[in-house]
């Protein structure tokens, strides 16, 4: 088993899937940075002051200034007013909510990647890892073989989550060390505010807890594997159904982007909170921000992408081993 | 050796993987299983920035309360009469201005005693060395209803309860801040237009002098005046809503208060 995982792990390397990837996250980290960086620097001189409480009450009275227009709709109000309390809370426990440094960068760019960006890394590994083979009609030397099809395919799979890991871990340290380079290295052990609940649309303040900031980036960092798991194995199936891997990645990519879209209107159509695409935002809970549909919790998500998930696993291997490859 | 750094990537990622694990159950434990337990913030991880509280020292402060006129609702360049005023005192002076924006559209007297009740904007009222008012506008005029009946006995209660809210936050202002002047911006009318003219200038007016008359109650509050600007060509200074000013209206305001700033 592990020679066929080794063996697999060496038709990435060869296929030369990982480099792409920590080139493309290589090239865009610095782009990212270089925006926030902007962005503080244009805070900076207009507010002419560095100090993040007159930063953060000028963001408060802004959010203030929006709500009291007529014009927004109610959703979008129900959102802004629960950020505006989270605000307010921090500003009152005298918490900045955004010391800069490379930890605080890591963090805000996680929450930002969980619903595009890394799941487009997971495609660019788990959607050919079947289909590949197929194409290039290597499937058949694989499969005569004298090893069982669901050891074959059990160590595609445990390759694709070892390939997931490797790749957060190549995000999370580039993107550590690139904006560190301009925000510093400092604010691991600043205090996050975490625990935030939002019931029937008000901020519930009850449950609020404070987290170093190592150990809050860390179950971020476990709750987006969670989430790559979940779009890898339903990657891995569409490659297996679909036997291409332009098919498997268009289908893919247009669930994703459907569901970015869904995500913003969902809130008048309450089943819509069972699709697979609506519950990536898992790091939102930590951070207390409203769910697209009310009474999502974390609980219910991740029952949900638990289920998409295992219901694409059975449905890879049954077809694997059944079908019929000539 | 290429077999080596496969090796390599190997443990490396079955390490990691396991590592995400164990953030993945940490969070799954402190969410699902322990949201019962209230946990109280605890004080010693609450960040100290002693120091911090001087920075804004050098040059001048200006802190600005009040209602849409503070935020510049109607000026197409989203400057309004502070923004205007910021440009033209600096302008006029090399010194650095820091200017801080606090005003919230549709923000009534009883609204803003509230908002400067907060912590950071105490903070910014202690330091700052020019305050400037707009308020009092959405009592009276509340978004056009009180037009509908201008009678005084709709009027009275308005006044009442505005001039007792005015009084609080002035006391406030001057409790944090002994040295600061205040700029408290009077009401123009809007409506001078309209055909009942004199009935709705008349309740302004009164309504402005009993503002100036609170405002002497305490030192250093400077009253400004407005309903002069507006009485003439009203329709000039008016944005197409015809009750904020537009870019020239708050360009008039903005060189009045100008005039009064010098140091």
């Amino acid at each position: 088993m592990i020679k066929l995982i080794y063996n697999e792990m060496l038709k990435l390397v060869r296929k030369k899937r990982i480099l792409v990837i920590i080139l493309i996250v290589a090239a865009l980290i610095p782009l990212f940075t270089y925006a926030q960086y902007k962005v503080a620097q244009t805070v900076e001189e207009k507010l002419g002051t560095t100090d993040w409480r007159a930063t953060l009450q000028q963001q408060i009275i802004d959010t203030q200034n929006r709500l009291s227009s007529s014009r927004i709709s109610d959703e979008w109000r129900k959102q802004i007013e629960i950020r505006l309390a989270q605000q307010q809370y921090y500003l009152d426990h005298d918490i900045n909510p955004a010391v800069p440094g490379a930890p605080s960068f890591t963090r805000s760019f996680l929450d930002q990647a969980i619903t595009l960006f890394l799941p487009l890394m997971v495609m660019v590994i788990a959607a050919d890892l079947v289909s590949s083979e197929f194409s290039g009609g290597t499937i058949k030397l694989l499969l005569t073989r004298p090893i069982n099809r669901w050891k074959i395919l059990l160590s595609k799979y445990i390759t694709m989550i070892f390939a997931v890991s490797f790749m957060l871990l190549v995000v999370s340290v580039l993107s550590s060390v690139i904006s560190g380079l301009v925000f510093g290295y400092g604010g691991w052990t600043m205090p996050v505010i975490t625990g935030f609940t939002v019931e029937g649309g008000e901020l519930v303040t009850s449950q609020v807890s404070l987290l170093p900031q190592w150990e809050y980036l860390l179950m971020e960092l476990g709750l987006v594997w969670f989430v790559c798991l979940v779009i890898g194995t339903l990657s891995f199936m569409l490659s297996i159904l679909l036997r291409s891997t332009a098919a498997g990645m268009g289908v893919m990519l247009a669930t994703l982007i459907a569901g970015a879209i869904l995500t913003n209107m969902a809130s008048s159509w309450e089943s819509a909170k069972y699709l697979f695409m609506l519950n990536l935002q898992l790091t939102d809970y930590l951070a207390g921000m409203a769910p697209p549909v009310e009474g999502m919790t974390l609980g219910f998500s991740l029952s949900v992408l638990s289920v998409w998930g295992l219901a694409g696993l059975l449905t890879s291997f049954l077809v694997f081993t059944k079908r019929d490859v000539y | 050796m290429k077999d080596k750094g496969i090796s390599i990537l190997l443990s490396i990622s079955i390490l990691f993987t396991l590592v995400l694990l164990g953030g993945l159950s940490w969070a799954l434990k402190s969410y699902l299983f322990e949201s019962q337990k209230v946990v109280e913030l605890p004080k010693q991880l609450v960040e100290e920035q002693p120091g911090e509280k001087n920075t804004q020292k050098e040059g001048k402060f200006i802190l600005a309360l009040g209602d849409s006129l503070t935020r510049g609702t109607g000026d197409p360049t989203g400057k309004g009469y502070i923004g205007q005023l910021i440009d033209e005192l600096q302008s006029k002076s090399k010194e650095k201005i820091t200017l801080s924006n606090m005003g919230i559209k549709g923000q009534t007297s009883a609204q803003l005693l509230s908002q400067i009740k907060e912590k950071e904007i105490q903070r910014q009222m202690a330091e700052a060395d020019y305050i400037l008012l707009t308020i009092g506008g959405n009592d009276l005029f509340q978004q056009g209803q009180t037009l509908v009946d201008p009678s005084p006995t709709m009027i009275e209660p308005l006044q009442k309860a505005y001039l007792k809210n005015l009084r609080e936050i002035l006391q406030q202002l001057r409790t944090l801040n002994k040295d600061a002047t205040i700029f408290m911006i009077g009401l123009y009318n809007p409506f001078s237009y309209l055909d009942d003219t004199l009935h709705t200038s008349q309740i302004v007016r009164e309504w402005n002098y009993q503002s100036s008359e609170v405002c002497a109650e305490f030192p250093l509050i400077v009253y400004v005046p407005t309903f002069d600007l507006f009485q003439l060509k009203a329709e000039d200074y008016l944005y197409s809503d015809k009750f904020h000013p537009n870019g020239e209206g708050y360009r008039l305001i903005a060189e009045r208060v100008a005039s009064l700033i010098n140091w």
